[in-house]
């Protein structure tokens, strides 16, 4: 019985021990546990939010650069990382944008030969934008934030310039657009934003002229629904008013195929266009034109046709433009008699590949990018404010001539000039050329306008004559 | 202002019934496919862009070839793609050994659209092509019936010769389709697989090879539409996007699965598009809605008749 009575009470000790123990974990320590725990957390959650008060603070301070990777300081790079874009897919131009990027190269291949930029070689980052606004915006953010490129050059489409100057404005990457013609590209007056193509109010000035020199009164103007084709008719029909010529805008969508229902109603107009201009881009203004010709639309007697600039790829316009002769084109950018030493040695190069002389897009990616490394060069640093500054003190030859830019910060735009004329290469030239046998290539094509560079003493040689 | 009058809408009938044309052509492939397969392709439109640059080089190498020869051997390169791609990665769903065969038929026929374009990009490059005009108009002067080379002037209405021509081959085309799906064995074969596999097989016919045949002739139509319009459009790689998008169009138009449907659904969309564009009063509108009107249309159809103009009731 001792024995049983000592077992008896050891197990009720232990059982009391772990009756204690169980309560001791599931009770007090627990509460007194969450209130400290709580506690500190309140007091860490607060101190933390101060601190990150502290960062925004100093992020909005440095704003511009926030995710710009691109170092600043030439001795941190082996070389000098630039990016460029232009489309190689449909629905962009890919005709424009491969011609592009084979001129680009050619540009790094003569800037390296030349001893690079700040003595380094200056390396190229091509990105395919396919004409589309978000692409724009997607591969610019990809240039700047991941490839960290201290520059953008080249682009093609407006509508992808738009954007991409957003995000350049954002990261405060200077970039010197190739072939972009949309006025606000400039007239937005970004301090990165540069462009040496012209805007489309210096084309509709220069179209307005040139029609006004043929002595029209009625002018159809067919172009393609976008941030090119719109502004530009609007500029040029507003520029036609001005001289007291009526015209007609006739918008359809890019990449359009079949215009035979557009053509139909610019035929039963109640009256016949002098002229019809085309302001649609790549393979779709051949398919207009094409079947404007056969539909007697133009070019006849009657009504001058201008067909789009890609008229002057003469082997590709007359594959599919067959009854376009005695189209006028227009032409921007330099003629062949105007060449340089810079433009004669990119010519010889460009030749070798295309067999003809380079087009305005051509010459201007290639000069976007000489211009980008001079401003680099005479920088002496990778800083975006340096850039941007030598950018504006631009003095030098390329392949299109002389390039400056007359205003920018230290010099705004006066009050009597467009707001485009920002950071705006004032001289690109547009000429007017015309084909005038089937199957002439462009170099022998007449060049009508304006007068001082006519090649037949005429505006216009009439549908169906020999010069 | 444009002078709508009597010549005028019958010139805009004219331009909608010969598009109409070809639209039909494309779709009835399209059609023929979903028939027997129950599966859209989604690389119908590469399929007309490679048939066009198939006769367009053809015809440049073979000089002398005649271009009714360059459509059919354009036609037959493309049905020997479609035939190979539908063996190789069409038969597992029609084995039934695909897991999800709606997402895999959809993947797999956009992955065949993009290989082809950019194949094609690789291959010929971006600049476009046009082949020569394949049958000149004899010139002659009728009453108001005047003909250039390239235009058939029937009064005040310009008639493009290439477009002539090209919706001249796809009535043909599809005159011979209906025959064959209509009078022959295969077409009853086709036919009977597309209403009722395993009826089918159970009197004889090889569902499989039938799956084979029908996408092989869905891809060999696309592809002679491409042929035939090649001397009309400037010819790009992309060229297919546009048509093929009409061509989806047309199918749930005119009834997914449905020939008679995807002919009347063509000419429908070609002669919406084209009296919109042309009505429309506001000229800087009127064709940039050009695709609203066809897709207007459809949508009208849809909701009073949800299975399509000669759709199937399941």
């Amino acid at each position: 019985m001792h024995r049983k009575q000592l077992l008896a009470l050891v197990a009720m000790a232990v059982f009391l021990m772990l009756l204690a123990a169980c309560a001791q974990q599931a009770g007090t320590p627990q509460v007194v546990r969450e209130t400290v725990v709580v506690t500190q957390e309140i007091e860490k959650v607060v101190t933390q939010v101060v601190e990150v008060t502290k960062e925004v603070e100093r992020v909005v301070e440095v704003t511009p650069v926030a995710g710009r990777c691109a170092p600043t300081d030439p001795d941190e790079v082996d070389k000098i990382l630039i990016g460029a874009t232009g489309p190689l897919s449909a629905p962009g131009s890919v005709v424009g944008g491969l011609v592009m990027q084979w001129s680009l190269n050619i540009a790094v291949k003569h800037i390296n030969e030349a001893g690079g930029v700040l003595g380094k070689p200056v390396d190229l980052i091509f990105y395919d934008t396919e004409g589309l606004p978000e692409r724009g915006t997607a591969v610019a953010e990809r240039l700047i934030t991941q490839d960290c490129v201290v520059g953008i050059v080249g682009e093609y489409h407006s509508a992808v310039g738009l954007t991409m100057m957003e995000v350049a404005h954002k990261y405060r990457v200077p970039v010197v657009f190739a072939e972009t013609w949309n006025d606000k590209i400039t007239g937005s007056q970004y301090d990165e934003i540069f462009r040496i193509a012209p805007t489309s109010s210096m084309v509709a000035e220069a179209d307005a002229n040139y029609i006004q020199d043929l002595g029209a009164e009625f002018v159809v103007i067919v172009a393609e629904n976008s941030d090119y084709g719109v502004p530009a008719s609007e500029a040029t029909k507003e520029r036609l008013a001005q001289r007291g010529i009526d015209s007609e805008i006739f918008l359809a969508e890019i990449g359009t195929q079949d215009w035979s229902p557009i053509i139909a109603r610019i035929q039963a107009l109640d009256r016949t266009p002098d002229v019809v201009l085309t302001l649609v881009t790549g393979e779709a203004s051949y398919n207009f034109e094409q079947q404007a010709a056969e539909a007697g639309l133009m070019p006849t007697e009657e009504t001058v046709c201008i067909a789009n600039q890609v008229a002057i790829n003469s082997e590709e316009f007359w594959q599919n433009v067959p009854d376009g002769n005695y189209c006028v084109f227009r032409k921007v950018g330099l003629v062949p008699a105007l060449a340089n030493d810079v433009t004669r040695k990119f010519e010889a190069e460009y030749r070798q590949q295309f067999n003809r002389f380079p087009e305005s897009y051509a010459l201007e990616a290639y000069d976007s990018l000489l211009i980008m490394a001079d401003a680099i060069n005479r920088a002496g640093s990778l800083d975006p404010d340096a850039i941007i500054d030598a950018l504006e003190e631009t003095d030098m030859i390329g392949a299109q001539g002389r390039y400056y830019f007359p205003y920018g910060r230290k010099n705004p735009v006066p009050p009597d000039e467009p707001e485009w004329m920002w950071h705006q290469w004032p001289d690109p030239a547009v000429l007017f050329l015309q084909y005038f046998e089937k199957g002439q290539s462009a170099d022998e094509a007449a060049v009508v306008w304006p007068e001082k560079y006519q090649t037949h003493g005429t505006f216009l040689i009439p549908y169906g004559t020999t010069p | 202002m444009v002078e709508i009058n009597l010549s005028f809408l019958l010139r805009l009938l004219a331009d909608g019934l010969l598009i109409g044309f070809i639209y039909a052509l494309m779709a009835m492939g399209l059609t023929l496919i979903f028939s027997v397969l129950r599966v859209v392709s989604f690389a119908h439109g590469e399929h007309y862009m490679i048939g066009g640059f198939a006769a367009y080089y053809l015809l440049e190498t073979f000089t002398g070839l005649h271009p009714l020869v360059a459509i059919l051997l354009a036609g037959s390169v493309t049905f020997a793609i479609g035939a190979v791609f539908e063996r190789i990665f069409l038969r597992p769903l029609a084995e039934e050994k695909v897991e999800r065969p709606g997402e895999y038929a959809i993947l797999v026929t956009f992955g065949l659209g993009f290989f082809l374009q950019y194949l094609t990009l690789a291959l010929i490059g971006p600049h476009p092509k046009k082949a020569a005009r394949y049958f000149d108009l004899p010139a002659f002067e009728l009453g108001p019936i005047k003909a250039t080379a390239a235009t058939l002037k029937l009064g005040t209405i310009p008639l493009s010769a290439t477009r002539l021509t090209a919706a001249v081959i796809a009535v043909v085309l599809m005159l011979i389709m209906l025959y064959l799906i209509h009078h022959t064995w295969l077409g009853r074969g086709l036919r009977a697989v597309s209403q009722d596999k395993q009826a089918a097989a159970v009197v004889g016919i090889n569902p499989l090879r039938m799956s084979t045949l029908a996408f092989g002739m869905g891809t060999m139509l696309a592809g002679m539409s491409g042929a035939a319009l090649v001397p009309a459009f400037a010819w790009v790689p992309a060229v297919g996007a546009p048509a093929a998008v009409k061509s989806y169009v047309i199918i749930v138009l005119g009834g997914m699965g449905s020939i008679p449907g995807a002919m009347l659904g063509g000419l429908i969309i070609g002669v919406v598009e084209a009296l919109g564009t042309g009505l429309l009063p506001d000229p800087n509108r009127a064709f940039a809605y050009r695709d609203a009107y066809g897709m207007l249309i459809f949508a009208l159809v849809l909701l009073l008749r949800p299975r399509g103009l000669f759709g199937r009731q399941e």
